[in-house]
């Protein structure tokens, strides 16, 4: 607290319950100098911009492959390509765009080398889609080649992050999150690199133990703890909340990793094969829905005290994502515990990756974009609004075909239908055009002159 | 941290603060003061993350002289 002399007995304003101030659009405000400490705009705003591409182009692969989705239980074809193009083209790149721009805000650190991720995306834009092309056709030299590059790509990113995460000031609870994120990176890059071996032939041993290996490192481990993560700055962040407690954040954090491990265990064969193995992979889940219950009291809780409560459609995303979290466990045990449900593998990647990751990413993004392109939009005193740069329309017709679309993607699995699964890749291609429009109109006010 | 009244208006002071706290402590005061008022912020960065939701609800921000290892705001209504 500053000793600033002053009139200190003077009545505070309250600070229990404060009023709400009218939104006005279009108001001007001075930036003071803040774009000096930001990336330059084109850096972040690529990440997401490729984001939005690959995201309509795994609905178009997904399409191609619709046929095969409803009982995909793994194997090279346009499912895996396209399940590759949400997991590194969506949310992979969104990570990295994300995390070059507002990790270094929450460590107090430098923003890293704008050089350095410029050639990170030219690397990884083309080696993302070279993969799933690889994985698509099947090539499997192409697959390799793409594989390489990603791999490439994301340790040079990953490197960064662990540089900024190194000189951390406070918030230990999200460079915890911040650390097992990269140490997942770690394993998830060594098992790619191992699986993609065994498609050109080479001898890797112990395929379905890496396969086991990168399927929970990838969404639980890098994707999840990132996510898990970066929620206690965002989601305060937009509320206009406190941060929720460090403790809880690092309790959570404990089970999250010690359910990675439980689960890793079996995996790797360190547990002999029946009842022991179950044992493991329900202590796993158990620790795993601890850490995810705490986490999203910790949310709920950010959410219901924040002086923002209105905050529309984006955290109803990010609400069904988490829906799509829990739901993901609740599938896991029953996989687990081999119910014989029909498609339940398809079930539970769809309630992993399309409800939970992508959902939250979108309703993300849908935040951060605007805010983002406010700081860097606009000249001289007059600089844009978030909301004066959202193109509401678009965002709502997206929400609609999203929801739509995992709908439809859930009946086709029940129904086995590739017929069905076809109708929810032309609605969720709809939704991805409009999230693109929302993206370009986005741009074009950003660069228009302002009054 | 508690905000206290000075002659040139409402002071809040958020260095050392971890984000997005700086950021949720000068709305919640912007929110209270009222319109005719204004405020200055002690802070040790430059907050990046405020002038878009200062913005957002009208208000605006400029540098002022401060000592070293300090950024201070202040913020008004904007015209």
């Amino acid at each position: 607290m500053s000793a600033t002399p002053g009139l200190r007995g003077a009545t505070p304003p309250q600070s229990g319950a404060p009023a709400r101030a009218p939104i006005r659009r279009g108001a001007p405000v001075f930036l003071g100098g803040a774009k000096g400490r930001l990336l330059p705009a084109s850096i972040p705003l690529r990440f997401f911009g490729a984001a939005a591409a690959f995201h309509l182009l795994a609905w178009l692969a997904l399409a191609v492959g619709a046929d095969q989705w409803p009982r995909f239980g793994g194997g090279l074809g346009w499912p895996l390509a396209a399940l590759h193009l949400i997991t590194l083209g969506v949310l992979g790149m969104s990570a990295i765009g994300a995390g070059a721009q507002l990790l270094p805000v929450a460590t107090r650190r430098p923003a890293p080398g704008h050089r350095l991720l410029s050639a990170i995306w030219w690397l990884y834009t083309p080696g993302v889609a070279v993969l799933a092309v690889g994985m698509g056709l099947p090539s499997p030299p192409l697959l390799a080649a793409g594989a390489a590059a990603v791999t490439l790509a994301l340790v040079t990113w990953g490197a960064l992050m662990a540089r900024n995460l190194v000189g951390a000031r406070g918030m230990p609870g999200v460079v915890v999150h911040g650390w097992a994120a990269m140490f997942a990176l770690l394993v998830l890059l060594g098992s790619a690199l191992s699986l993609a071996g065994t498609w050109l032939g080479l001898a890797a041993p112990g395929r379905d133990a890496t396969l086991a290996v990168h399927v929970l490192f990838a969404p639980y481990g890098f994707m999840g703890l990132l996510s898990l993560g970066i929620s206690y700055i965002l989601v305060p962040m937009f509320a206009l909340a406190d941060t929720p407690a460090e403790r809880s954040q690092l309790t959570s954090i404990g089970l999250a990793v010690a359910a990675l491990v439980l689960a890793a265990l079996p995996a790797l064969g360190f547990v002999p094969a029946g009842a022991a193995q179950v044992a493991f992979r329900i202590a796993a889940l158990s620790c795993g829905a601890g850490a995810v219950g705490l986490h999203l009291r910790l949310m709920v809780q950010a959410l219901r005290s924040g002086m923002r409560r209105e905050l529309g459609r984006s955290f109803t995303l990010v609400r069904i994502g988490w829906a799509g979290l829990a739901a993901s466990l609740v599938l896991a045990l029953a996989l687990v515990l081999q119910i014989p449900v029909p498609g339940l593998a398809s079930w539970f990647g769809l309630s992993l990756i399309g409800v939970w990751l992508l959902s939250f990413l979108l309703g993300m993004l849908q935040r951060i974009l605007p805010f983002l392109a406010a700081l860097h939009g606009g000249s001289g005193r007059r600089a844009p609004t978030p909301s004066a740069l959202t193109f509401d329309p678009a965002l709502r017709f997206h929400f609609a075909c999203h929801l739509a679309a995992l709908g439809l993607l859930a009946l086709a699995i029940a129904a086995d239908s590739a017929w069905i699964t076809l109708a929810a890749t032309a609605v969720g291609a709809a939704g991805a055009l409009a999230f693109g429009t929302f993206y370009t109109v986005l741009l074009l006010r950003m660069r228009a002159p302002s009054a | 941290m508690q905000p206290w009244q000075e002659q040139d208006g409402w002071h809040i002071d958020v260095r050392g603060l971890a984000p997005p706290q700086p950021l949720v402590a000068i709305l919640r005061l912007v929110h209270t003061v009222g319109d005719a008022a204004t405020v200055i912020v002690h802070h040790d960065r430059d907050p990046q993350l405020l002038y878009p939701e200062l913005a957002q609800i009208g208000w605006q921000a400029e540098r002022v002289a401060a000592e070293d290892g300090e950024v201070r705001l202040r913020l008004t209504r904007a015209p």
